[in-house]
């Protein structure tokens, strides 16, 4: 049959076989365009690094595209990072405050 | 030997209490064992504003009828310091509460105080 | 110049009423009617007052900004120094706590109707949630801004908590927690602030940093300012606290989720405004708040997206819309503030639509906000489907609501400062607010209905007047603004320009 039809099912095949179950294309819609979202996020943010020197930017839009490819679905540790487990969070808050702190310092 | 400021001590201790309090709500698992970690906590934050204050000789900010109103900006100790730790100290006690209250009724709940258990990063 | 002080009197009473009513209604606790007729009466005050009061100064210390000849001035923009706690009631003041009061309303009156049990404590703490937001947007002095973001993240436990379920217990006990940091974090910042200027007046504090060179003391403004960062973090839920905070947003009932939205983005505003005063002018402060918001508004429309379960897709769009906020203060200018404060005023409005429709779905249709099982909810009540439709609209940036005019406004800021990075990322967040909201509302609304009808079915109900009036109330806002927003910028154009020019002005 017309070779588009047979790759959206293949896709479909696929994603069903990961979120099996009752009301499982509702997720589906999600998860897939939460993945895409993601990876065009990712590499924008890498090309805003354009900013300080271009050709970083290039650099790193170039190793951003290469990693979404290479860890392709990144949603679902993007939902375990995002959980709401206090611990995980106030781990990422000591992370990030350490960042502020030596971003503004570094500033002097 | 070497001279210490009081000052400097202060602030040390501060740091040691901030850093036991900070660990403590991360890494221990029992619910009242991390409120006595935030409590370490505020603590600590206490002593490093009543440290900010302190004035080498200082006297208290308190002007007497015969003391110079020229030396007195210099020589006593500031005043925001203890002013900011009384409303703290009472904003403590207010959450400490509110966190007893809970950690009770999660208690009643679960019969447990694990955070592990009580606190799980799960959806309804 | 040795005049009457004249202090403005509005400003007390709009601390002071949600206070003594707050004590009046807890004291009454289970008698509804006095309680309703009670809270009701206070909203409707606030909101008068709010919308009657002049513009003008309330000095704690009693006297008006002294000149350094010892007189007193009244003229803000005069070089003064203020050496008191003071608030300020001005325009933005006035628009800002004037919806935050027809929000109180609203959600008193829905409040009223859809509990029974413990109703006074319930409300009291939603009147004192208001008082906070109001105290942060007016003060100009450290120590009320400190008090009233710690009193404020104590509230929202006590909100989120009196829900009930373990859930929600659950979110309050980690949310407070946190707020153990994070006000500690703002104490901290607040003594370096003090040990470094001697000032506790925002004003008088950054006419000491403009007029004297801290020299070697500047990394101890750099420290202040990352334990503001924190505390600034925290209160609008933005990135590494957003699990928590749309923990928060889920867990209460949706009317009470409609007040704790408002404050945390009038909070994000304020404070966000006055990091912008203070430090404005440091490098790298304005390009980390900025980080912040691309990040918040990334994570939070990503987790919305994978969401199947209307509250927590709005939950997170909440968080993401936070992001839509700052994005525009962080970016500093004239037109990127104008469109940060338009922004917070929308969002607040379209989401108290979305987030009453969810009330009605789940309170009064007794039914579920779950993608997964709904459907046919349109048949059984069309105008609270109309509303949600709606509503998500404006939500999603679509014309002639106002979402559309101040998204607008953010990309022009954001490709006027060269941008365009950013400017694309609030275009997507625009779009895929759209995806998400759209996914939830069809399966619940516009789905033909499941053969099989489970526990989660809705059964044919009427909506009560007064939500229908609030909706109908909501959305005209909404509507009026977005086609004529000049009746908002009358009000912003002013600080904002402020914030620009004259930073020591509040």
């Amino acid at each position: 049959m017309g070779s588009i039809d047979s790759l959206y099912d293949k896709i479909k095949r696929y994603l069903t076989s990961i979120f099996g179950g009752e009301g499982s294309t509702d997720a589906i819609t999600g998860y897939s365009s939460g993945e895409l979202q993601m990876a065009v996020f990712v590499m924008l943010l890498a090309s805003l690094f354009r900013i300080f020197l271009i050709p970083l930017g290039i650099v790193l839009l170039l190793g951003a595209a290469i990693m979404v490819a290479y860890f392709a679905p990144i949603i679902r540790t993007v939902e375990l990072e995002n959980s709401n487990d206090l611990n995980r969070v106030l781990f990422w808050v000591i992370v990030y405050f350490s960042i502020i702190l030596a971003v503004t310092l570094w500033g002097i | 030997m070497i001279e210490i400021s009081l000052q400097l001590l202060g602030f040390i201790a501060a740091t040691v209490l901030v850093v036991v309090g900070i660990a403590g709500m991360l890494y221990l698992d029992n619910l009242i064992k991390k409120l006595i970690a935030f409590t370490l906590l505020s603590d600590g934050v206490n002593l490093a504003l009543v440290s900010l204050g302190y004035v080498q000789g200082g006297i208290v900010p308190i002007l007497e009828p015969d003391a110079s109103i020229f030396e007195f900006p210099n020589e006593a100790a500031l005043i925001f310091g203890p002013g900011i730790v009384l409303t703290n100290i009472v904003i403590g006690v207010s959450t400490t509460a509110i966190l007893a209250a809970l950690i009770v009724v999660l208690y009643r709940r679960y019969g447990s105080l694990k955070a592990s258990k009580v606190l799980k990063g799960d959806r309804e | 110049m040795n005049e009457a002080v004249t202090n403005l009197w509005s400003v007390p009473l709009l601390i002071i009423i949600p206070i003594l009513t707050a004590i009046l209604v807890n004291l009454l606790y289970n008698k509804t009617k006095a309680i309703r007729a009670i809270s009701v009466g206070a909203s409707i005050a606030v909101l008068a007052i709010a919308v009657l009061s002049p513009y003008g100064f309330h000095w704690f210390a009693g006297h008006p900004a002294v000149n350094s000849d010892g007189t007193y001035t009244f003229t803000a923009s005069v070089f003064s120094w203020k050496l008191s706690l003071e608030y300020y009631y001005g325009p933005l003041q006035q628009i800002l706590i004037g919806l935050m009061s027809l929000l109180l309303l609203f959600t008193v009156l829905i409040a009223t109707k859809s509990l029974s049990k413990n109703l006074g404590p319930y409300l009291a703490i939603i009147f004192l949630t208001y008082v906070s937001a109001a105290a942060v947007l007016m003060t100009n002095d450290f120590y009320h801004l400190w008090i009233a973001v710690e009193l404020g993240s104590l509230l929202v436990a006590g909100l989120v908590a009196s829900s009930g379920t373990a859930y929600a217990q659950k979110a309050a006990l980690k949310y407070t927690f946190f707020s153990a940091l994070a006000g500690s974090g703002l104490a901290i910042s607040l003594g370096l602030i003090l040990g470094l200027t001697g000032y506790v007046n925002i004003t008088d504090a950054i006419h000491f940093l403009m007029s004297n060179d801290l020299g070697g003391m500047y990394a101890v403004l750099y420290v202040a300012f990352a334990f503001l960062t924190l505390a600034w973090v925290y209160a609008g839920g933005l990135v590494p606290v957003h699990p928590l905070k749309s923990d928060v947003y889920r867990s209460a009932f949706p009317h009470g989720t409609v007040l704790l939205q408002t404050q945390s983005k009038l909070m994000l505003v304020a404070i966000g405004i006055v990091m912008l005063r203070l430090f404005g002018s440091l490098p790298f402060a304005t390009d980390v708040m900025l980080v912040i918001s691309v990040l918040t508004m990334i994570f939070g429309v990503v987790m919305a997206l994978i969401q199947t379960d209307l509250r927590w897709i709005l939950a997170y769009l909440i968080v993401s819309h936070s992001g839509l906020v700052t994005v525009g203060l962080s970016l500093g200018t004239y037109r990127g503030i104008v469109g940060g404060i338009f922004q917070a005023l929308n969002d607040v409005i379209y989401m108290s639509i979305l987030l009453i429709c969810c009330e009605m779905l789940l309170y009064f249709g007794k039914g579920s906000t779950s993608i997964k099982f709904g459907g046919g909810v349109a048949k059984k009540s069309p105008w609270l489907a109309a509303f949600a439709v709606l509503g998500a609209m404006a939500a999603s940036g679509i014309p002639p609501f106002n979402g559309f005019q101040s998204e607008l406004i953010l990309l022009q800021a954001a490709l006027e400062q060269g941008l365009p990075e950013v400017a694309a990322v609030i275009l997507m967040v625009s779009v895929s607010t759209f995806v998400a909201l759209f996914r939830a509302i069809y399966s619940i609304f516009l789905k033909p209905e499941p053969e099989k009808t489970s526990e989660s079915y809705v059964g044919r109900f009427k909506m009560p007047d007064v939500v229908f009036i609030s909706l109908v109330v909501l959305l005209s806002i909404s509507l009026i603004l977005g086609v004529y927003p000049q009746l908002a910028f009358s009000f912003i154009n002013e600080s904002a320009l402020k914030v620009v020019l004259v930073p020591w002005v509040p």
